[in-house]
């Protein structure tokens, strides 16, 4: 059971994915999105990566919260890189090396 | 040369330039599955079946945690709400396609398609050719991300384990985000939620992250309102 649960939630999230792209390709013509709708949905993205990304950096369920983490120093070197260049291995490269570098100092 | 095989060939060179910004983002997705715990053959069975690098990177904390299938799921589905957009707004290039062309692309639509492909389709005439245009950049899209993972997904085995590769994944997230918040209002929206997911980490069955969407989503549109109340009364 615990070997196919995994596989059985991909299969969900499948499904999760392919209806949501296909909402309206699939629907065809006789369904369409109201304009409110579409801009309350312009929002989702934003709120579900900054809800995602905050306890990974600060800390998560269980854990004390840590305003000085190496990962959130790492994430702050990420944003400045990701603002200034458009190469697309700078802020893995800048986001791992910053890590590694505090974790590897702080032992 | 067919309309058809013509689509396909312009599609494919039209997205080259763009999908080698895939490349990074799909070894990073790959190695932070395998960080996570995942076996080979689950990342790849993930990978496919999801293909929704943000959905799989965004819901690996929860796979982990055992946290219940409806969460996991209702936390995939608020990140592919973007893609509702997309598909409505893409659905006239569709509406002269037959429903297997429709279905496929569904599963093919993802951000870089719909951002470079999506203007230029939506004014092709042609239906073959439309169609052609989207598989060609839809297909090389996804052989792309594929062949990346992959190499990120079997690399990962190579690398010892405190190197915290599994960050790799918050990195391939924030690139995303941090673009989105030149728009003020998306910056609020963001660190409402950021603050609330913080705020109730604790709650039961990590349920905190759904509530703090929802805080971030209200934050979003009380901002816009304001702005707007603002700007009128100028």
């Amino acid at each position: 059971m615990g070997e196919w649960r995994l596989y059985g939630i991909f299969a969900l999230m499948f499904f999760a994915t392919w209806l949501t792209r296909g909402a309206f390709l699939l629907a065809g013509e006789r369904v369409r999105l109201p304009a409110g709708m579409q801009r309350f949905l312009r929002f989702a993205p934003a709120a579900a990566l900054g809800a995602l990304i905050a306890p990974e950096l600060v800390g998560g369920t269980g854990q004390p919260l840590d305003f000085l983490s190496p990962r959130l120093v790492a994430a702050a070197a990420v944003v400045l890189v990701v603002l200034r260049w458009r190469n697309p291995w700078v802020p893995f490269l800048a986001g791992m090396g910053v890590l590694l570098a505090l974790q590897h100092l702080g032992g | 040369m067919s309309t058809l095989r013509m689509g396909l060939r312009e599609g494919g060179r039209e997205i080259l330039a763009f999908s080698l910004g895939l490349v990074p983002w799909a070894i990073a997705t790959g190695i932070a599955m395998r960080a996570s715990g995942l076996s080979i053959g689950e990342s790849l069975a993930m990978n496919v079946l999801v293909f929704a690098a943000t959905a799989q990177l965004g819901t690996l904390p929860l796979l982990v945690s055992e946290a219940p299938v409806w969460l996991i799921l209702a936390t995939a589905a608020i990140l592919n709400l973007r893609f509702v957009i997309y598909s409505a707004a893409m659905a006239p290039a569709f509406h002269d396609q037959p429903w297997a062309r429709r279905a496929l692309g569904s599963y093919l639509l993802v951000d870089v398609v719909f951002l470079v492909q999506g203007p230029g389709l939506l004014q092709e005439q042609d239906a073959q050719r439309r169609w052609g245009r989207f598989l060609g950049a839809g297909l090389w899209c996804w052989g792309t991300w594929q062949i990346a993972s992959l190499v990120g997904i079997v690399g990962a085995s190579w690398v010892p384990e405190h190197w915290s590769l599994g960050f790799m994944g918050t990195i391939a997230l924030l690139v995303l985000l941090v673009p989105m918040c030149r728009e003020r209002v998306m910056l609020v929206t963001a660190l409402a939620a950021g603050a609330s997911a913080l705020l109730l980490r604790d709650l039961p069955l990590r349920t905190g992250v759904i509530a703090a969407v929802i805080v971030g989503l209200v934050a979003g549109y009380l901002f816009e309102r304001r702005q707007q109340g603002v700007a009128r009364e100028r």
